[in-house]
């Protein structure tokens, strides 16, 4: 984690001998890409292949996809159903292993999955989706073949209309290992660890409650593979957590659920969740399926009741309040730097500096764009400010204040790209947040069921005993470190070809994107 | 006034918007939060230098962006007028940010309207940078005192056709649109601010400045400027770069000053509601259209104050079924007339002015409905008599500190502490301070609510002169000192206090102090200062009748004591060795060290450490607890925050004892930590306790254990608002007074009989002889376990004064021998701690009831209906993935 180790800064020195006699042996992960397939026989593809019944199971598709579309295994006489989400899809027309033209019975045929139809929606488009699976597959770019568009989605606005504007040659040519990705998160210079991650981003809050335990420590192993962050939402700090105690950010929300003492001492990250932007002034709601013998002993709550989280903290109505809570978080955790989570209401920009006067290190500005079937559709994108607007507002109101330089400033709400976190970045942001695309590449279809019933069909955002067991802490740790790996090669890449050498330069530099509406360009693939 | 009349008053408002052609839109300028209030009024007019110090302490409530003070009630002399004119002259206050336009603004606005009386500039420091706390330059500021001319009113009323109206509200009227129109052309209009009104009114004045209020004192040398009251303000605006204080509290209406904590959620309706009454906002802030809207209701509408409290802070829910058919009626009109104008949110507003028909100077604090703002009050009875309200009781004993210091007969120690109940039928959130001369032509004090009640002070009323030393015939010295000395040997602390409790009624103020001397003498025997702290404790903790001494003034003698015991402790950097006890204090807070050989008590004076941060004396604590230290005096808080956090687990072994102001967040994430607090504590105590004892001898503040997951809690009185919202585990909380709403909303404690928790609410008081006495409601509220699914309320109601509406939420069920069996073993340990006896709590009229007779039982609804669940092996199975082998 960064440049602070518990030696170097002596943590015995910080904190109560208690609270460090807890702590446990901190794991490493390997950032290491390995193959993540889907844990499903047949995962959801843009193209199907079907094979009717004048198969004679001659072999020859096989013999020529190089994709490993055809599969018979060995000691069988019939095929399994072709793995079509291998299938590169129309493109493969034109080469000479087009298994439908070269099938000797005519006994293939190329479809457009009807399915495709219905997954996924505007801003996350079946292309994003399946693109994204592909990364968390392989931790590479999905082949071009493929022909995904995974840096924009088709919502006609925000991020999507946005483009990034390369120059014809970069000012400076960089090899990718010149390229600086890492980010500081203490830029206030009070004494407080100067904590770096290497990547631009880290992971959102995710309560154990409305995901699983084997979601939360994946992220959490990916977090400590790539030396970044992620947040145990509002739902307590399980004790399996804790090997990644170091790359944590304890929440702090309006319920409380499961905050100690114990569980602030134990982080380098303390983040106050003021408001999401996908539900700003609804606080939080667990219903009460989810909440399971295991959820309500970690939030020490009733089971099978419904928990609320209200809004907003009633200890919290004011700025002077605010400076207090976060007084008292810094008391509690000398080591602590403090994030606060807030929507992005019009006034963003003045609650982003009054959260810099009242000693935060981390503004979080959450747009409307971000949450999952939890938050209901009535408030998602319907409430707070869009992130593209909030985040100039922010920037260039701290800017004017003469404080920029002092707090770092994360945005998240619907980051789904590293094209999305290139953007946000452009737009004046320090880092980003990512939430809902870890999901995704563990599997998740955008159901919008996760709140319902035991929650998440495909073992995500779930707590039911058996559906968590659909996926391991191995295969989801290693989906997502491959997205990562992913996205981090692609944001190498965006920086090369802006010739930018540390990411902190591409703060604030809209003059590098443009609006598809707003101005005369073209687009133009690069 | 009638509606023709008022019309006239909007309409001379309208020629006035109309010729200064404004825009129909008003928009928030900037957004600011909370901020520190404090406001007192004194029978007596004293020096601005008693402002300075609560204002200080309430640093940490503003960010140096903006501060203000006003007062009201000066000295003729003082001011350099004689006393006709200035109570029937106007005082203007002008604050000028470019002094080069004064001459112009003088010819609009000043000369042509008014015979002028005086007009002086502020004198101020040389060097405003020698002044700590000031960001820029305070303005220069010009004090006019000035009559509208004759003519120049004449005018003005047949103008607007005014005739026939009191001739003195008319000039008032004029008085504020002269004003209004000189700030719109020379503040609100440019893009750079020249000057602007700081108040109009008669007898009062305004002034503010960009840095923190006490930098007022100081800057503008006004320490001995005498005046009847004073209110303050410590601004928190977000917006860093604020160069000129015109967005800073107080906010003038005539004759009156207003400062305001919180922040409104409706400024676009309130200023709708301005604008259709030709009021137009000039300085863009929450405040100015709070003081705005309270000279409207005062002077257009000439309401009486309650329904002006009324129409900004509407009565709601049961506290308005509880009013008589008569008052609802005129309550509901005010509601549907004004509602647009009532401030939505957190406000706690306190308000200074100038009654002229009256002849009154008025303090009041007015809390929203929710009570969403800390707030306490406070009244020194006496000689000299004090009305206080703040935002911390830290503040207002900071005051009353200051104002002992110049007189003696003002003792630090108030008569009464309270809170006031937003919106609600008992005292309508709001109390007011009338400062008067009475028959006799003595000015004296009156305090009062909403509804005009006056509040009830203590009986006793013999007063101790502190001025004079203890003079007693030497028998009476041997006497007392046998009593004290007598069997003044540990584990006898009880006993001795038993002892002088029984003496005290009859004894003279000059007994007990020789009493409370005697037990400090005691203390210098090292082996017997345990007793001397314990007897003394308990002096202060226990209430016990006083005869016809006041109990405030005993108590100032029991606390001096104490402190005098703590002061003489030897310091950890002294070199002799032996004794249990060690100290240490700001200066030699370098000089930690753990305990050595027999020491086990460290007692730190918090006096001058920071309220947070780094150097805050809770800090210190944690330091000392790593060295090994293991029980804690804490003693001489001005609001020190955070005591008793950041101990991690297992602090089952750490004991903490705190006297003085301590401050919010006491015991906030506490795992095993024992505190007791000898005194009433702040806002937002026990947040997230998870185990542990926390014992408070006197009220607690807002949102007491707020997500707590555990704790054995004991409070002799009250809890403010909110008090246990989303409590989870097990906590056990036995309340003994009552709390002012929104109890155990989201309680999600458990079962009670299977490890859950609860909340034990006795709905008593002590008299002043100490015996209890049930209120007339256990629970004022109307919302009790709202939203709850877990633990249960056992409220003492012998009488069944509780209704269902209450509850919302939440169900009666019978209350059975298991619950008494699950609350006893908690009420012996409360009878332990406070003397509330058992017996007492089960004794309804003389005569003691079965426990199934006083107390009811109150259980979420969710949880009545869903019988507790039997775990399977396979939940077990879930749990066991969350934890480490």
């Amino acid at each position: 984690m960064g440049n602070f180790s518990a030696k170097e800064n002596k943590l015995e020195d910080l904190l109560p001998a208690n609270t460090l006699k807890l702590r446990v042996e901190q794991v490493n992960v390997k950032r290491e890409i390995k193959p993540a397939p889907s844990r499903y026989r047949n995962e959801i593809a843009r193209y199907v292949i079907r094979r009717n019944e004048d198969c004679v199971m001659c072999g020859k598709c096989a013999e020529i996809c190089p994709n490993g579309v055809h599969v018979r295994k060995t000691g069988y006489k019939y095929f399994l159903e072709p793995k079509s989400d291998l299938c590169i899809g129309p493109v493969c027309e034109k080469t000479d292993h087009f298994c439908v033209a070269k099938c000797p019975h005519n006994a293939l045929r190329f479809v457009e999955n009807p399915m495709i139809k219905a997954l996924g929606d505007c801003r996350w488009t079946s292309d994003l989706m399946l693109a994204t699976w592909k990364m968390a597959e392989t931790g590479q770019n999905p082949d071009e073949d493929f022909d995904l568009e995974y840096e924009c989605g088709d919502s006609g606005g925000g991020f999507d209309r946005m483009r990034i504007r390369f120059p014809e040659r970069p000012a400076v040519e960089l090899s990718e290992d010149e390229i600086d990705t890492s980010i500081q998160l203490n830029r206030s210079n009070d004494g407080r660890p100067n904590i770096k991650i290497d990547v631009p981003w880290y992971g959102g809050g995710m309560s154990f409650g409305s995901v699983s335990n084997t979601t939360q420590l994946a992220k959490a192993r990916a977090a400590v593979a790539f030396n970044t962050f992620t947040c145990t939402g509002e739902g307590g700090y399980m004790e399996r957590m804790m090997p990644y105690d170091d790359h944590v950010i304890t929440q702090v929300a309006t319920g409380l659920f499961g905050v100690r003492e114990d569980t602030i001492q134990r982080v380098p990250i303390v983040e106050f969740k003021y408001a999401q932007g996908a539900k700003p002034g609804l606080g939080g709601h667990l219903l009460g399926d989810k909440n399971t013998t295991a959820v309500s002993r970690m939030r020490e709550a009733v089971q099978g009741i419904s928990l609320f989280s209200p809004f907003p903290f009633h200890s919290v109505y004011s700025i002077e309040d605010h400076m207090k809570h976060i007084d008292w978080i810094k008391h509690i955790n000398p080591r602590a730097l403090v994030s606060s989570k807030v929507s992005t209401p019009t006034d963003v920009d003045m609650v982003a500096v009054g959260s810099y006067s009242a000693g935060s290190h981390i503004i979080h500005i959450d747009g409307g764009y971000g949450g999952t079937g939890a938050a209901p559709d009535i408030a998602k994108k319907n409430i707070a400010m869009p992130i593209e607007y909030a985040i100039p507002k922010v920037h260039g109101f701290l800017e004017a204040e003469g404080v920029r330089n002092n707090i770092t400033l994360i945005a998240s709400g619907g980051i789904r790209s590293a094209s999305d976190i290139v953007k946000a970045i452009a737009l004046g942001a320090d880092g980003v947040v990512i939430g809902t695309v870890e999901l995704i590449a563990l599997g998740c279809v955008r159901c919008s069921k996760c709140e319902s019933g035991r929650g998440c069909p495909r073992g995500i955002a779930t707590t039911d005993v058996e559906l968590k067991e659909l996926m391991t802490v191995e295969w989801a740790t290693q989906r997502i470190i491959n997205l990562y790996e992913a996205w981090r090669k692609q944001l190498i890449e965006i920086m090369r070809k802006l010739g930018i050498r540390n990411i902190g330069e591409l703060r604030g530099r809209s003059d590098l994107l443009m609006h598809l509406d707003y101005t005369n360009d073209v687009e133009s693939k690069t | 006034m009638s509606r023709d009349t008022i019309q006239k008053y909007l309409n001379s408002k309208k020629r006035l918007v109309d010729n200064l052609e404004l825009p129909r839109i008003v928009r928030k300028g900037e957004e600011e939060g909370g901020c520190g209030v404090v406001g007192f009024c004194c029978s007596e007019p004293v020096g601005g230098r008693h402002i300075y110090e609560p204002s200080r302490q309430m640093h940490n409530r503003g960010n140096g962006k903006g501060g203000g003070i006003a007062a009201v009630g000066f000295i003729p002399d003082q001011i350099g007028v004689s006393r006709e004119v200035l109570d029937n002259y106007y005082m203007l206050h002008i604050a000028f940010l470019d002094i080069d336009v004064r001459k112009e603004l003088e010819k609009k606005y000043i000369t042509p309207n008014f015979e002028i009386a005086l007009t002086t500039k502020l004198d101020t420091v040389d060097d405003w940078k020698a002044v700590q706390g000031l960001e820029v330059k305070p303005p220069d500021v010009l004090r006019y005192v000035v009559k509208t001319k004759e003519k120049v009113l004449n005018k003005f009323i047949k103008d607007n056709g005014f005739e026939g109206m009191d001739r003195d509200k008319v000039e008032d009227e004029f008085i504020g649109q002269n004003s209004f129109t000189l700030n719109q052309e020379f503040y609100a209009s440019l893009g750079e601010q020249k000057a602007f009104v700081l108040s109009h009114g008669k007898n009062i004045m305004i002034l503010k400045v960009v840095g923190y209020a006490e930098a007022i004192v100081k800057y503008y040398k006004i320490e001995d400027l005498r005046a009847h009251v004073w209110i303050a303000h410590q601004r928190f605006p977000t917006r860093g770069r604020v160069w000129h204080p015109g967005g800073a509290h107080p906010f003038a209406g005539v004759n009156m000053a207003l400062v305001h904590n919180g922040d409104f959620a409706n400024y676009h309706s309130v200023s709708e509601y301005l604008l259709q009454r030709n009021i137009y906002p000039q300085f863009l802030t929450d405040t100015e259209v709070s003081a705005l809207m309270f000279d409207l209701m005062v002077r257009t509408y000439e309401y009486p104050l309650e329904y002006i409290i009324e129409a900004l802070a509407p009565t709601t829910e049961l506290d308005f079924d509880r009013l008589s058919d008569e008052k609802q009626k005129i309550y509901r009109a005010v509601q549907a007339t004004h509602i647009h104008g009532s401030p939505d949110g957190p406000w706690f507003f306190i308000i200074a002015r100038n009654l002229i028909k009256e002849k009154t100077f008025q303090l009041l604090g007015i809390t929203d409905t929710a009570m969403l703002r800390p707030q306490v009050f406070a009244f020194c009875d006496g000689e000299v008599q004090v009305g206080l309200i703040g935002s911390e009781k830290q503040a207002i004993d900071a005051t009353l500190e200051s104002l002992a210091q110049e007189d003696i007969r003002i003792c630090p120690v108030a008569e009464k502490y309270w809170n006031a109940r937003g919106g609600s039928h008992t005292d309508g959130g709001s109390f007011r301070f009338d400062v008067k001369a009475d028959d006799a032509g003595k000015i004296r004090i009156t305090v009062s609510d909403k509804f005009g009640n006056l509040v009830e002070m203590p009986e006793a009323k013999e007063a101790c002169d502190f001025s004079q030393g203890i003079s007693l015939p030497p028998e009476t010295e041997n006497r007392v000192q046998t009593i004290v000395s007598g069997r003044f040997a540990p584990g006898n602390a009880y006993v001795i206090f038993k002892m002088i409790c029984k003496l005290v009624p009859e004894w003279t103020f000059d007994e007990f102090r020789l009493a409370c001397k005697q037990i400090v003498n005691q203390s210098q025997d090292a082996s017997k200062i345990e007793i001397a702290i314990e007897v003394l404790t308990l002096l202060n903790d226990r209430i016990y009748s006083t005869g016809t001494k006041k109990r405030s003034h005993i108590l100032h003698i029991v606390r001096k004591s104490l402190d005098k015991i703590f002061d003489s402790i030897k310091s950890i950097c002294a070199d002799s060795p032996g004794g249990h006890f060690r100290s240490i204090d700001f200066d030699s807070r370098d000089d930690l060290r753990g305990p050595a050989e027999g020491e086990t008590t460290l007692v730190i004076n918090a006096d001058r450490f920071a309220p947070e941060g780094d150097n805050c004396d809770a800090a210190l604590l944690v330091k000392a607890y790593a060295k090994g230290w293991k029980k804690f005096i804490v003693y001489k808080c001005r609001g020190q925050r955070y005591i008793g956090c950041g101990l991690g687990p297992g602090s089952d072994d750490v004991y903490i004892d705190v006297y003085g102001s301590n401050g919010d967040y006491l015991a906030s994430g506490a795992l095993g930590v024992n505190i007791s607090v000898h005194g009433n504590a702040q806002d937002q105590l026990g947040q997230i306790i998870k185990k542990g004892k926390l014992v408070i001898h006197g009220d607690v503040g807002q949102t007491f254990m707020y997500g707590a997951k555990g704790g054995d809690v004991y409070v002799r009185g009250n809890a403010a608002g909110r008090p246990l919202i989303n409590s989870v585990g097990r906590p056990r909380v036995v309340i003994n007074g009552t709390c002012l709403d929104f109890l155990g909303e989201s309680f999600m404690a458990g079962d009670p009989h299977n490890g859950g928790g609860f909340v034990v609410v006795n709905g008593i008081t002590l008299d002043q002889d100490g015996k209890v006495i049930a209120m007339k409601e256990p629970y004022p509220g109307s919302n009790l376990f709202s939203l709850a699914s877990g633990g249960a309320a056992f409220v003492r109601d012998p009488k069944r004064v509780m209704v269902d509406e209450q509850l919302n939420g939440g169900v009666y069920q019978e209350f059975t021998d298991a619950d008494w069996k699950l609350i006893l073993p908690y009420l012996e340990e409360n009878e332990k701690l406070f003397g509330i006896t058992i017996d007492d709590l089960l004794t309804v009229d003389g005569e003691k009831q079965e426990p199934p007779m006083v107390y009811r039982k109150v259980v979420p609804a969710a949880s009545a209906v869903s019988s507790s669940k039997v775990q399977d092996a396979s939940e077990e199975e879930e749990y066991a993935d969350l934890v480490l082998e």
